[in-house]
């Protein structure tokens, strides 16, 4: 799965299983997952090694950790939340427990205002103790967004500071301090009472709080940039040694105690994780179990995923679940783009989606077509969509015919974007972040446009500045690969980030659309409801919206693997950060 | 002898100038902006304007050089409050990607290829050297011609099919241990760890060089061996042994380290393909990941700049080593 | 059987007769006999003419065969995209099987890819070398001023590290080809390529030239010319020229397997032809993902790689050792 587990570890959302959907993840999803966490023989020492190909983790800082994975990673072993989600298998997980606060947080002033109250005893590696204006100053951090970036804007967004007309903060952060003053007011410490005031309801704050970007720094310790190599920790671990290509080495905190921690149990005595792997032999290690007490961070290959999923004697190493992510490409809908609903019709109809899901690890590994932007997980907020994949004319490894004759409406329709995208000289340039199987798979979309009459140029893009790259308007090609996960178990964290503005996470620019104005009105008032039922309704519908306008393509409801040695025990699927409980890994004796 | 060696020296220091003048400005006026490519996914005008300002590309070209120059000297300051930092002399610059200075890079990279470079240096001319002598001296015999058969092959199969199947058959034969593979371990701390890392690298360097090599000290020595010195070595009744030693190999040799300097110096640069194909962090990957990765320009720069470095230098020590070993030239 | 014997023996004859007629016969001759006589040249140059002839007749082969470099034969794959059958899928169908994950005909992603690998060197080798040539000459003959300048000049060319140069900026300088509607995709990395090989190319030929040209000028022939009153043009293209054509040509050969090999190396890297293209470089760094399912899509092209530098290579030697006797008695 290397190819899009690297681009997953792009994808900076996560998400949260309602109860509900929970359930039907467990019945449906996790039955292949044989071992599942079972403290009752977790061990504690020996080392426990993570093998991944990426130089790095792409940031550190508890500020600027956006994926899921690393959030889990770093939430689990360095820093601490002031609400965490439990940490075990199932349905349960995706619940709400205090961590570094003695509650889930206490919402007031119809939740425009949210308390919480610091645990006593809690320290820091040295052992001083973690205090309110620790974490009113972690809080702070996100403002400084020219050095804190990638992390979430939540905080940036929510909290009573003025905006500026670019729709910036007037607070620039602990470095400039410039409007030092309007976050003094906004973010309040009294006592260990931390308070927040937000600029609207936010009925479910404390779940933006489980982001690390909420979480305590020390000013004293904070090095700007370079803070994103040394975090300073209030977890089970310290980070005794990180270089970057090479590896980083975790060991214990001493000044960490078990009294002070109710969602952390740490096992192994040092945690290595070894960067910079050839794919290859990072694989042979999972596929020969030769470092049995090693995890593979980055899944193995499309290629190995068979063999190793096939022997029985590997039945207890592996995961396969769906994972938080829809996987689509985006339609730059603006003008001189794909701004003809008839050519955006014609390539869904012309994709061969089988092709490409057995090039990514076929239906078991890869995932299964998706009709929707809102993942069947939320539940609440899914409802299966009509048209799209449900048309009678799609089929699964494409239609030629259909986009022919979607192509010949074009001519009539939109005769301008027509001859570019027919023009073997122009057609329309397809956006993806390269890698192998990026590259094989633009050979299958080559060739199903080429059945349909339609040309596609590729645009291969490195992967660290593909984001950056497309979320340039100037830039972008016609269509974007992209994915998108659900914050927390509200659409409220999909259709708004995705569609309704155009933030850094929309690679449509739909905002030029004539069909525009009419979805911003809804999706800002459903945004603003409190009636959960009726907003999932609003969700409901402005999901079918996009998907009928067609802003994005072919989505694929992903699926992930996961794989690791014989000898690491304590293995369960976390379900709202989409990967491992890393906190309850150990090394068997 | 003096004069020359300042005159060379001099001459050095201006292309080096040069080399890195032209680069800066090249690399300049890329259409690349590493203050949008740093400015991560939140990303608006005016964190654009605050990362050009940050990352010292908000004044014109002249200045920006005169700076790097003067950090390498000096050392830079980067940032402004508590999110200051300094990269101390010599200063090439600050990777926002890697959060570390370009220096500390170079200096994690450089034990890694300069390991690489000098075992297959000293791997390819004991081969080549010895195969090409042994093939002069048996001219037309099996010697030779196997000699032949392994410059062939050793020419036309590329760096980076035979690095693919030595690596793919080491693995497959559990000759290399994977968790280690490609760390940088040093000699001096653990030689046995340090040779074990480089040997598959090594050899799949050394066999590209070493049938260059071959080839050459063959021609080399079978054509001083018909010069009349040589002629006139034998007549005076000299061993075979003592002429190959003292005249013939002298003569034949000069040349050959002329290319060996260069070839070396090329391979201190970074060996691209090797270190992508058994993941050795050196300069070569570091460059290479630097370029598809994240575009991490002063990275780029820095690598160019010093693989030209080492290319106009070790031109330096190769003419001043080539006056020393042929005679001819000291004469002259 | 008696006409068969018949062609022998005029062979014989001619054969006989070129060796005492030697003297009347021009270098280009000479050059061509002694090349006969290699047997090993012989046969390398039919394969390397072989698989030259291959490449350009790509989509003619291709055609004939019934197959297509773009197409993906789905029913050739498994459910997890790999080929069904032994060897990679080799079959009647697809004589060297397919490639794993999209389907294609692997030999038609050779010859094609192969089409590109000898476009980039031919245009390369002829570009530099001709390159080379023009200003080896002007500063072999003319020197003085021009010379020096020119020789600085390549001298600070070569000691920029070309690899790294071709690394860090081929991605920026496609966008910029791509930005001024030269070419576009690959169209615009190739050119990119083949500029920057014959950027960096061209001294090492030209300085070449320049000490022959250099030497020339002062031989009898080129003297009495310039005694005749002969314009320097006529010089340059009368007495000079056919004199370096050897070099020339040894050059090419040379460095045709050479910039064939660059090619592959910088596809590999990722900083060359790109995807849904397929060039060796390319289809090899796929095929190491693949190497434990199907190693024959690694070995194959490996093989046809290698046969066709290896070819050239020989090819090379035998024509420098029929065209430089020097050479033969090394």
């Amino acid at each position: 799965m290397s190819g899009s587990k690297m681009t997953q570890r792009h994808f900076r959302r996560r998400l949260v299983a309602t109860t509900a959907a929970g359930a039907l993840l467990a019945a449906g999803v996790l039955v292949g997952t044989a071992s599942s966490a079972n403290a009752a023989t977790a061990v504690k020492g020996g080392t426990l090694y993570f093998i991944t190909n990426a130089q790095q983790f792409d940031n550190v800082d508890p500020a600027r950790v956006y994926t899921g994975r690393d959030i889990a990673f770093f939430n689990s072993y360095l820093y601490r939340n002031l609400v965490s989600y439990k940490p075990t298998a199932g349905a349960a997980g995706s619940s709400l427990v205090p961590d570094l606060a003695t509650n889930t947080g206490v919402p007031s002033n119809s939740a425009k205002t949210w308390k919480f109250t610091l645990r006593p005893g809690v320290t820091w590696e040295d052992g001083s103790p973690v205090t309110c204006a620790d974490v009113k100053y972690g809080v702070s951090r996100p403002f400084a967004t020219d050095i804190i970036t990638n992390g979430p804007q939540y905080l940036v967004d929510a909290l009573a500071i003025p905006k500026n007309a670019d729709g910036s903060s007037q607070y620039k952060g602990p470095y400039k301090k410039t409007g030092q003053a309007l976050f003094d007011k906004a973010v309040t410490c009294k006592g260990t009472t931390v308070t927040f005031n937000l600029n609207r309801s936010f009925a479910d704050f404390n779940y933006a709080m489980t982001y690390p970007a909420g979480a305590p720094v020390p000013a004293s310790k904070d090095k700007g940039d370079k803070y994103d190599l040394r975090p300073y920790s209030n977890g089970p671990y310290k980070i005794a040694t990180y270089k970057i290509g090479d590896e980083m080495h975790l060991v214990r905190n001493t000044k960490w105690s078990q009294k002070s921690d109710t969602v952390r149990t740490p096992y192994p005595d040092d945690i290595v994780v070894r960067f910079g792997m050839d794919e290859n032999v990072r694989d042979q290690i999972t596929l020969d179990d030769s470092i049995p007490n090693a995890v593979n961070l980055d899944g193995l290959q499309p290629a190995n995923l068979r063999t190793f999923f096939a022997d029985p004697k590997r039945a207890s190493q592996r995961l396969n679940v769906f994972d938080p992510y829809t996987r689509y490409a985006a339609a730059n809908v603006s003008a001189g783009h794909l701004d003809c609903l008839d050519v955006r019709k014609a390539i869904f109809f012309a994709w061969d989606t089988q092709a490409l899901i057995d090039l990514a690890g076929g239906t078991v590994f890869y995932g299964t077509p998706g009709d929707n932007p809102i993942k069947t997980v939320l539940g609440l907020d899914y409802a299966p969509t009509t048209g799209n994949i449900h048309d009678p004319a799609y089929k699964i490894g494409g239609n030629p015919a259909k986009a022919k004759e979607l192509l010949a409406a074009a001519k009539i329709s939109c005769p301008a974007t027509y001859a570019r995208v027919t023009d073997p000289a122009q057609g329309f340039t397809y956006d993806t972040a390269k890698s192998a199987t990026q590259q094989k798979a633009s050979v299958l979309i080559q060739a199903a446009m080429d059945a349909a009459g339609i040309v596609v140029k590729f645009n291969f893009i490195p992967p660290g500045q593909y984001y950056s790259t497309i979320g340039d308007t100037t830039k972008q090609g016609d269509l974007s690969r992209a994915g998108w996960g659900a914050d927390w178990a509200n659409a409220s964290t999909v259709i708004p980030p995705l569609f309704s503005y155009p933030s850094s996470n929309n690679y449509t620019q739909n905002s030029k659309d004539p069909a525009f104005p009419a979805f911003k009105a809804m999706s800002d008032a459903a945004l603003a409801m409190t009636d959960r039922p009726k907003q999932a309704a609003q969700w409901k519908k402005l999901a079918q919206y996009a998907m009928d306008q067609y802003w994005i393509l072919n989505p694929i409801f992903s699926k992930g693997q996961e794989e690791w040695g014989s000898k690491v025990g304590g293995v369960y699927f976390w379900e709202p950060q989409g990967t491992f409980g890393f906190g309850q890994l150990y090394v068997k004796g | 002898m003096l004069k020359y060696l300042i005159r060379r020296l001099a001459a050095t220091a201006l292309v080096i100038t040069l080399v890195s003048m032209s680069v800066f400005v090249i690399f300049a006026y890329l259409p690349m902006d590493p203050a949008r490519l740093t400015c991560g996914k939140a990303c608006t005008p005016s964190i654009i304007e605050a990362n050009r300002h940050r990352l010292g590309l908000d004044v014109p070209v002249q200045v920006q050089y005169g700076r790097f120059v003067k950090g390498l000297v000096a050392g830079r300051h980067y940032g402004e409050g508590v999110a200051s930092f300094d990269c101390p002399a010599p200063a090439f610059g600050y990777s926002f990607n890697k959060h570390a200075c370009v220096s500390t890079l170079i200096a994690d990279a450089f034990p890694v290829t300069f390991s690489l470079a000098i075992g297959s240096f000293i791997l390819w001319l004991l081969i080549g050297v010895s195969l090409g002598v042994v093939a002069a001296k048996r001219q037309g015999k099996w010697q030779d011609k196997a000699s032949t058969a392994f410059v062939l092959v050793g020419i036309s199969l590329p760096t980076f099919i035979s690095g693919i199947l030595i690596l793919l058959l080491a693995l497959k034969f559990n000759l290399i241990d994977p968790i280690e593979m490609g760390r940088w371990v040093s000699p001096f701390t653990d030689p046995i760890g340090w040779a074990r890392n480089f040997i598959f690298p090594w050899i799949t360097l050394a066999l590209a060089f070493a049938a260059t090599y071959t080839r050459f000290t063959r021609s080399n020595v079978l054509e001083t061996s018909s010069e009349d010195y040589i002629r006139t070595a034998r007549a005076k009744g000299l061993s075979e042994k003592v002429i190959l030693r003292k005249h013939t190999l002298r003569a034949a040799l000069a040349p050959i380290i002329t290319i060996a300097g260069l070839d070396f110096a090329g391979l201190l640069g970074g060996a691209i393909i090797t270190e992508n194909i058994f993941n050795l962090p050196g300069l070569g990957r570091l460059s290479i990941r630097a370029v598809l990765v994240d575009y991490d320009l002063p990275v780029i720069l820095t690598t160019t700049l010093l693989a030209a470095v080492f290319v106009v230098v070790m031109n330096l020590v190769v003419d001043i080593l080539y006056a020393y070993i042929d005679p001819r030239v000291r004469v002259a | 059987m008696a006409q068969v014997e018949q062609v022998e023996q005029a062979e014989q004859v001619e054969d006989d007769v070129a060796t005492f007629s030697i003297v009347q016969r021009t270098p280009r001759q000479i050059a061509w006999m002694r090349f006969k006589r290699n047997k090993v040249g012989v046969v390398s140059a039919c394969v390397a003419g072989f698989f030259f002839l291959a490449a350009y007749l790509a989509p003619v082969i291709t055609r004939i065969l019934g197959l297509s470099n773009t197409l993906t034969y789905s029913t050739t794959l498994n459910n997890f995209a790999m080929p069904i059958g032994a060897s990679g899928g080799m079959s009647l169908t697809h004589p060297l099987g397919v490639e794993p994950g999209a389907g294609r005909d692997l030999l038609s992603l050779l010859l094609y890819g192969s089409r590109i690998s000898f476009s980039v060197a031919v245009i390369t080798s002829v570009a530099s070398i001709g390159l080379g040539m023009l200003i080896g000459i002007t500063t072999g003959y003319f020197r003085g001023k021009v010379d020096a300048i020119v020789g600085r000049f390549s001298d600070f060319l070569l000691s920029f590290p070309s690899t790294f140069m071709i690394i860090a900026l081929a991605l920026p300088l496609t966008q910029r080809v791509e930005a001024l509607k030269i070419a576009k995709g690959n169209g615009a990395r190739i050119v990119v390529l083949v500029v920057f090989f014959v950027f960096f190319g061209w001294p090492g030929f030209a300085r070449l030239i320049r000490s022959q040209a250099f030497s020339m000028r002062e031989r009898d022939f080129v003297m009495a010319a310039q005694a005749l009153g002969a314009s320097s043009w006529r010089i340059i293209t009368r007495e000079l020229l056919p004199n370096l054509w050897p070099t020339a040509i040894v050059f090419l050969s040379i460095s045709l397997p050479g910039y064939l090999a660059a090619e592959a190396v910088f596809s590999f890297l990722g900083v060359g032809v790109q995807a849904p293209a397929s060039t060796f470089g390319l289809v090899l760094s796929d095929a190491v993902t693949y190497w434990r399912d199907d190693p024959a899509y690694l070995i194959i092209p490996s093989v046809y790689l290698i046969i066709i530098v290896l070819s050239l290579n020989l090819l090379g030697d035998a024509i420098r050792d029929a065209l430089d006797p020097k050479a033969v008695k090394a």
